[in-house]
């Protein structure tokens, strides 16, 4: 037990902190110094902090999944070269230009409204203030932040689906038939960007969650990488129907659940998609792809794919 | 002031303006060890320490992001100023028990002026400087003189209060008895704290490596005085004989001298120190925003020790304040 204490007494209290700390402190400060920038300091760490999260998870998907991809896989390839494109958009959505031009968009989206108000006599609304009784239960917001962010974004999706304009887009994501763990990022920049318009808007309705909880936020990230992966894996009858597993995703992304014919649309949890009566847990694994898509779409590369989207939705509004 | 009662203002899609949290009996005694306050900024918590030992007796939970503390005139509460979680709490000085909270638009940084008339409240994030009244906390006037609105101190008279303006690179003074802006000047990249100090004002450029000094009346700056990089915060020792200048970028304490301003001494102090205060024994207890610690420092013998905290600590309010006098007065809290 000793021994036990004396071994945590070594291990850093915020591992994360400490090494978003050490970023901070010998390279963004003084870029940002040199730059004349130091008015964004407050903010800074934060953003380091979404990268060191953004990296990890990064490493924790890929420890995790290249094992289940190359031991259990559901289909196996004689070549992984349309994989690289995919491995590009996670880069781009989880360490790169993306995360910080969507904390910028969003700080200044939200320095609007929450000035607009205060001249008004109003103070911005967050789950906290709407339900008091949660304040002081930290985890308990967290998880109701979760589970509501999660529920938007199942409706986000579906729509997505619904509309053939707005799937046009979406599409980018479907067109992958070599879907891995490196496919959940891979989206059309439009796409991100009504993506994020949506979040901004039900974060503006009820607040930020609070970010003080970078380990469930990994674990987030890291189910919605694992559905893509792929594997045989399965969570069991009753797993399956808690959170999300890479065979219920894979459902969503086979080739006869393309465009508005799909399902199993929750990110996170199948929650919504029994509630609402989209989920498919019956239907055997088949291979994933859109066969309406361009070819450019599944193969090209990332300018291809991105202009691929574009040129689909045009003709998608000229009916 | 009153307390956290007393505040009518409303909030969207949320029933009171002032959350009707369980009051829990102020236990403060004279008995009490001492304790500090440390504001947790990333964490969204409040973090209790035991300053005999060292360690944290617990955590007390803000909505996001707890940035700085103000002692009310009556020194019965502290206020910390949840700035992204638009409101501000209210804590037991002496014990650190939360008592309640109330919801205002964005405070980060907050003082009461001298003779407890008004608390002016920055609103970094959304560009304009609160004047509240100090008893009833309603809004006296509301000021938009520039972007991101940093820092503040007043002159002694309580006339003016002078408040840097982190993005417009500027220093504003503004006339309380009239409530309007007197003067902005513009005092290099980035201003943060502000002091005023034996008749001039001073303030820390954070997007350099000095300290401004300006003449109150005009807001001409008539020296600069060379420190490190990303000077941030400015604090007199309680004997009044020296002034400390946190310095973010450079991760460092630059010592001046408080009569001359001339330089003393530079002491490393990695980790991004912010916020600091001084214990009767002299030790510096010091905020350090990217290391999620507090550090200990003795300038007798130059050891720091480090106390584990929540992300990114901010302020820094220790309990001994309310019983040292020669401390208080050198805050301009007594």
């Amino acid at each position: 037990m000793q021994m036990m204490a004396q071994v945590l007494s070594h291990v850093p209290a915020h591992p994360f902190n400490d090494v978003a700390g050490w970023i901070e402190q010998t390279a963004v400060l003084p870029l940002l110094y040199r730059a004349g920038l130091m008015q964004w300091s407050e903010l800074s760490f934060g953003w380091t902090l979404v990268a060191v999260y953004g990296i990890t998870q990064m490493i924790l998907a890929y420890a995790v999944c290249v094992p289940l991809e190359r031991f259990h896989p559901l289909e196996r390839w004689t070549t992984s070269k349309p994989v690289l494109v995919d491995v590009f958009y996670t880069f781009l959505a989880r360490v790169g230009v993306l995360p910080i031009m969507t904390f910028v968009l969003f700080y200044a989206a939200q320095v609007q409204l929450d000035g607009f108000l205060a001249d008004r006599g109003y103070v911005p609304p967050m789950l906290e203030t709407i339900i008091p009784a949660l304040f002081g239960h930290p985890v308990v917001t967290f998880a109701l932040y979760a589970l509501i962010l999660d529920f938007t974004d199942y409706w986000r999706h579906r729509l997505s689906h619904r509309f053939s304009i707005w799937y046009a887009l979406h599409a980018v994501h479907h067109a992958q038939r070599q879907m891995t763990f490196w496919s959940d990022d891979r989206n059309h920049v439009i796409d991100e960007v009504l993506s994020f318009l949506w979040f901004m808007l039900i974060g503006l309705l009820i607040g930020i969650p609070p970010l003080q909880f970078p380990l469930l936020i990994l674990m987030l990230r890291f189910v919605e990488s694992l559905s893509h992966a792929n594997t045989t894996l399965s969570f069991g009858k009753i797993g399956d129907r808690l959170l999300v597993s890479p065979r219920f995703h894979r459902t969503h992304h086979g080739i006869l659940a393309a465009g508005q014919k799909s399902c199993n649309y929750g990110a996170v949890f199948p929650l919504w998609d029994i509630i609402f009566k989209t989920a498919d847990f019956a239907r055997p694994p088949t291979p994933t792809g859109d066969p309406t898509a361009p070819e450019a779409m599944a193969t090209g590369t990332y300018l291809a794919q991105q202009w691929s989207g574009i040129a689909h939705t045009v003709r998608a509004l000229r009916g | 002031m009153t307390g956290p009662a007393s505040l009518p203002r409303r909030t969207l899609f949320a029933a009171p303006a002032l959350l009707a949290l369980p009051t829990r009996a102020r236990a403060a005694s004279a008995a009490q060890p001492p304790i500090a306050i440390v504001l947790n900024s990333g964490g969204a918590t409040v973090s209790v320490i035991d300053m005999t030992t060292r360690k944290i007796l617990r955590d007390e939970p803000t909505f996001r992001e707890p940035s700085h503390w103000a002692l009310t005139p009556d020194h019965k509460k502290l206020l910390i100023a949840d700035s992204s979680g638009n409101a501000l709490f209210f804590l037991d000085p002496a014990t650190g028990t939360e008592l309640g909270h109330k919801l205002i638009p964005d405070p980060y940084q907050l003082w009461f002026s001298p003779d407890g008339t008004y608390l002016t409240i920055t609103c970094l994030r959304l560009n304009h400087v609160d004047v509240y009244h100090a008893a009833s906390l309603t809004l006296a006037h509301r000021f938009k003189l520039g972007s991101m609105p940093s820092h503040l101190s007043y002159t002694p008279d309580s006339r003016t209060v002078f408040v840097s303006m982190q993005d417009s690179g500027t220093l504003v003074a503004i006339d309380l008895a009239n409530m309007t802006p007197r003067w902005t000047t513009k005092v290099g990249k980035t201003p943060a704290g502000v002091m005023w100090h034996d008749g001039v004002v001073l303030t820390a450029i954070m997007g350099s490596d000095h300290v401004a000094v300006l003449d109150p009346a005009t807001g001409r700056i008539t020296r600069t005085i060379l420190t490190d990089k990303g000077a941030h915060n400015i604090f007199l020792t309680p004997d009044r004989t020296q002034l400390y200048v946190t310095n973010r970028v450079a991760g460092s304490l630059t010592v001046l001298d408080a009569r001359t301003l001339g330089f003393v001494k530079r002491i490393a102090m990695p980790g991004g120190p912010d916020d600091l205060c001084f214990a009767p024994d002299g030790k510096l207890w010091i905020a350090l925003r990217f290391a999620s610690r507090v550090a200990v420092h003795d300038p007798v013998t130059g050891a720091t020790d480090h106390i584990s905290v929540g992300r990114s600590p901010h302020g820094i309010f220790i309990s001994t304040l309310l019983t040292d006098r020669p401390a208080l007065a050198a805050m301009r809290l007594a």
